[in-house]
């Protein structure tokens, strides 16, 4: 046995030189890893960052901190990385400047529910707030929590909380976004980075890619007429049903928290070329996202199980003298926005956030017509009309906007 | 020396033993708690009604933190009264002390930290989650830590040198400083530079706390228990500094592709891999010291620690693995890193704590022990183990292949939800395993298993085959 060996010195000083040994390594891991890199990082964002990036208010502050101590980042990430797969989905990957307001950082490491650097212009603020509320009632499947303690009993009635928490998701991306094409171009010049890197953070074809997000214009694929019945059920079902009801009729389990309502599928008829366009960009201005996500043929698919919807009712008799009131009735009134054709593209419409209906593209109901009359659109720039038109001017010009349809 | 008389060294403070292996196994249970509602909410989301004390992401903050600081802490702390004093043959600082560690460790720190997240103060920082008036006395307690086991080891007269206690310096020194990295820094340096600092200590928390004390628990339990030396000293050196050197260098490997410099990222690939070939040399040694030992039927504490050092082989070469851009690109963000967590949390160090905790319990001459209930909660484990990483690897590579499909975001939750149902259900072999850990300890008689142990593995200060198992002079038999 060793005993009591000379070199009890020895070895203190060897466990002392372990630990400080050990020290010099775990500094040198914070100096490279952490100091370095963060030295390098500071360096790049001062030469891409835009001239003056906006901070945030104290309400997206206060949005943030509960953004942060409900976990929110523990789902969804904040960083779209330098890869064609996260660019594809998301958008231009995230720059180095774009997080330089979050204390602590929000990047993430785990995607239950999609990265959210770019949510902050893709859906109507009351699309999040009922999504918040309760979100199976805007995504069936979705395993989101509800936060519904923000609120005060109901999807449209958002406390502080939840409007510092909208006002913080709707900042997401908004840097990038108020940068521009200049502050693109300084940054792409600016970025000491390889051509891989450089391709992925400044070429995406758009900022934002994610496909739900709203466009008013843009291209639609055209839309074929679907045998496929039973999958579009079940896409309708999955995705559709949440906010325009089982059968088309509305009030599904989302839609009261929404402002316009969602549609009543069941009173309207649609060409395909409406429903592509309505799948494909979104409704501008209301809750209904886009689905590029979808193949076109899934989308041909749902548009049929919406045009099945349709009740059909008796082309009503329009006698000459009610047609010219329409007319007239329609000139004076409703040209400005729905246009001289009914295509909704009269001179207004630009000022508003929402398009007029098309009625070349879609056909109301008689009934439902003369209700949106009467009674306006809630959530939209359609005002009621009964302090300014007579009952007759009323029913006369309800039928007139029957014939701008083409089937 | 001779000293069959007393079964624990005169030195060990057998009641802190006690103490903190209670504590470790009751906050376990509540920190499991808190992971089954989190895997429940997965498949019953509204489950938690409109409570936001129950809200997903603050359990999930709870789980995390409860398994480190809790389970871990108290179990590595156990371990410490038992192992200090028998590899220093000096007491430990004070008892006094002991108590106040314990004191604020359980009630300033973990308990405390668990109602603060709950109510809404937290830290939105991975393995930072509990808030910053709790980091004060994490960083006090650690201090604490630090004077009452590492004086010790620097006192006159060591005659032995060994290397738990390399590991255990080390892991107690580097904590104290990578802790208040991880939490503090990135509340003052924001977005990329802070993550930068995050990544950090994203590794550093298990691998300069939880790695370090779980080795030091393999190192020592092995040639304890089978009154064997370890097969090569040089193995056990290379092993520490290899691991002291390429484990702080991880950290970057957790932002791969992100806008943090390339060359970072690339080292700390490079150092994620270089680290497999370290455990892979570290684990040899261990299972060639447990080599014809019989370890599997000698001795329950021994055989979770054996496997511990068999689930660490393999949770590190898959760290290894998945830290390689090409695997990284597709799994990264899914459910095959939550697998990684909880074979290295739950596999490695639960194994190992649990190990050692078993280990010193057997060597408190009036602690109960009922050797059928922790053979029961080896098995049951065990199995809640395996089940659980191969479905949450299942899943994420499910995941992964949706993701780079063109297929809708929510086609990656839908495909996800029978996994979850399955890693949920597997709670029940996993409590039943840590209740009858907990029964295990708790029950039995008090005379018997010491007989046992005494017959089959022996008893005593390890100071008595330390010469065989410890000294620098005499190297390798």
């Amino acid at each position: 046995m060793s005993g009591v060996s000379k070199a009890p010195r020895v070895l203190r000083m060897s466990y002392l030189a372990a630990a400080i040994g050990g020290l010099g390594f775990f500094a040198m891991s914070v100096l490279l890893l952490g100091v370095w890199s963060g030295r390098v990082l500071e360096h790049q964002i001062r030469a891409t960052q835009p001239a003056h990036p906006l901070p945030l208010t104290a309400s997206e502050q206060r949005g943030r901190m509960i953004y942060g101590q409900d976990g929110c980042a523990y789902c969804h990430t904040q960083q779209i990385r330098y890869l064609d797969r996260d660019v594809k989905r998301f958008g231009a990957a995230t720059l180095a400047w774009e997080t330089i307001f979050d204390y602590p950082q929000l990047w993430g490491t785990r995607r239950i529910g999609p990265d959210l650097s770019r949510e902050g212009s893709v859906r109507s603020p009351d699309w999040q707030l009922a999504h918040l509320y309760s979100p199976r009632s805007m995504v069936r499947d979705s395993v989101m929590p509800p936060f519904s303690w923000l609120f005060d009993g109901a999807a449209d009635r958002p406390k502080q909380d939840a409007r510092d928490l909208l006002a913080y998701i709707e900042t997401l991306g908004r840097n990038r976004e108020l940068a521009g094409k200049e502050g693109e171009a300084r940054a792409r010049a600016a970025c000491e980075c390889s051509d891989d890197e450089r391709r992925l953070a400044f070429d995406s074809p758009t900022l934002n890619a994610s496909p739900a997000m709203t466009r008013r214009h843009g291209d639609y694929p055209k839309l074929a007429s679907s045998q496929d019945l039973n999958r579009g059920r079940q896409l309708y079902a999955g995705n559709c049903a949440s906010c325009h009801g089982a059968r088309g009729q509305g009030g599904g389990a989302g839609a009261a928290g929404l402002s316009p309502r969602p549609t009543n599928l069941s009173e309207h008829e649609y060409t395909l070329d409406r429903l592509g366009s309505a799948l494909w960009n979104g409704v501008a201005g209301t809750a209904m996202p886009a689905w590029r996500d979808l193949p076109v043929q899934d989308l041909s698919a749902i548009a049929e199980v919406v045009r099945g919807f349709h009740t059909a009712e008796p082309e009503p008799t329009v006698f000459p003298d009610v047609f010219d009131l329409g007319a007239k009735v329609y000139a004076a009134r409703c040209s400005q926005c729905h246009g001289d054709t009914g295509a909704g593209d009269g001179t207004a419409v630009d000022q508003f956030p929402i398009a007029a209906s098309n009625f070349q593209a879609q056909r109301l109901n008689s009934d439902a017509t003369l209700r949106v009359l009467r009674d306006g659109v809630d959530g939209t720039p359609m005002a009621p009309w009964t302090r300014e038109l007579s009952e007759a001017e009323l029913s006369a010009v309800a039928s007139y906007v029957r014939r701008f349809y083409r089937k | 020396m001779s000293s069959n008389s007393t079964v624990a060294s005169p030195h060990v403070e057998a009641r802190l033993v006690y103490a903190h292996g209670l504590a470790a196994i009751v906050t376990l249970l509540i920190s499991v708690g808190f992971g089954i509602l989190a895997a429940v909410e997965l498949i019953a989301p509204d489950l938690a009604g409109s409570s936001p004390w129950l809200t997903w992401g603050r359990i999930r903050y709870d789980h995390t933190q409860g398994i480190m600081l809790g389970w871990l802490g108290n179990a590595f702390f156990a371990f410490l009264y038992h192992a200090v004093p028998l590899l220093t043959g000096r007491p430990v600082t004070s008892v006094r002390l002991g108590q106040w560690i314990f004191g604020l460790w359980n009630f300033a720190v973990v308990a405390p930290g668990w109602v603060l997240v709950l109510a809404g103060f937290s830290q939105p920082l991975e393995w930072a989650e509990f808030p910053l008036v709790i980091d004060v006395f994490v960083v006090l307690a650690l201090v604490l830590v630090a004077i009452q086991f590492l004086p010790p080891f620097f006192s006159r007269g060591l005659e032995d040198l060994y290397v738990s206690s390399w590991y255990i310096i080390g892991g107690l020194v580097f904590t104290l400083f990578a802790y208040p990295m991880g939490n503090f820094v990135p509340e003052l340096v924001p977005g990329a530079r802070g993550a930068a600092f995050s990544g950090l200590w994203i590794h550093d928390a298990v691998g300069l706390f939880v790695t370090p004390l779980a080795v030091a628990i393999l190192y020592f339990v092995i040639p304890a228990a089978t009154r064997r030396p370890i097969f090569s000293h040089f193995l056990s050196m290379l092993g520490f500094w290899l691991l002291f050197f390429l484990y702080p260098l991880n950290g970057t490997h957790h932002y791969i592709f992100s806008v943090i410099p390339m060359s970072a990222q690339i080292g700390a690939i490079t150092a994620s891999t270089l680290l497999g070939v370290d455990v892979i040399l570290n684990v040899a040694n261990l299972l060639l010291s447990l080599r014809g030992s019989g370890f599997f039927q000698r001795d329950i504490g021994l055989r979770f620690v054996g496997t511990s050092a068999v689930l660490y082989l393999i949770v590190s070469i898959q760290g290894s693995v998945q830290a390689q851009m090409s695997v990284n690109r597709s799994v990264h963000f899914s459910d095959w890193v939550i697998g990684h967590s909880h074979l290295a949390m739950l596999g490695f160090a639960s194994f190992a704590a649990a190990g050692g905790l078993i280990h010193a319990w057997q060597r408190i001459p009036w602690a109960r022990y009922d050797a059928m209930l922790l053979n029961w909660s080896y098995w049951l484990l065990l199995g809640g183990v395996t089940v659980m990483v191969l479905d949450l690897t299942a899943a994420g590579l499910v995941e992964a292949h949706l993701w780079q499909s063109a297929a809708p975001w929510i086609e990656s939750v839908r495909a996800a939800k029978p996994y979850w149902l399955i890693r949920a259900i597997v709670f029940v072999p996993i409590v039943a395993g840590f209740l009858a850990l907990l029964c295990g300890l708790l029950l039995g008689t008090r005379g018997p298993a010491l007989q046992t142990i005494q017959g089959t593995i022996g008893l005593g200060p390890i100071k008595e085959i330390a010469p065989k198992l410890v000294s620098v002079d005499q190297g390798r038999p």
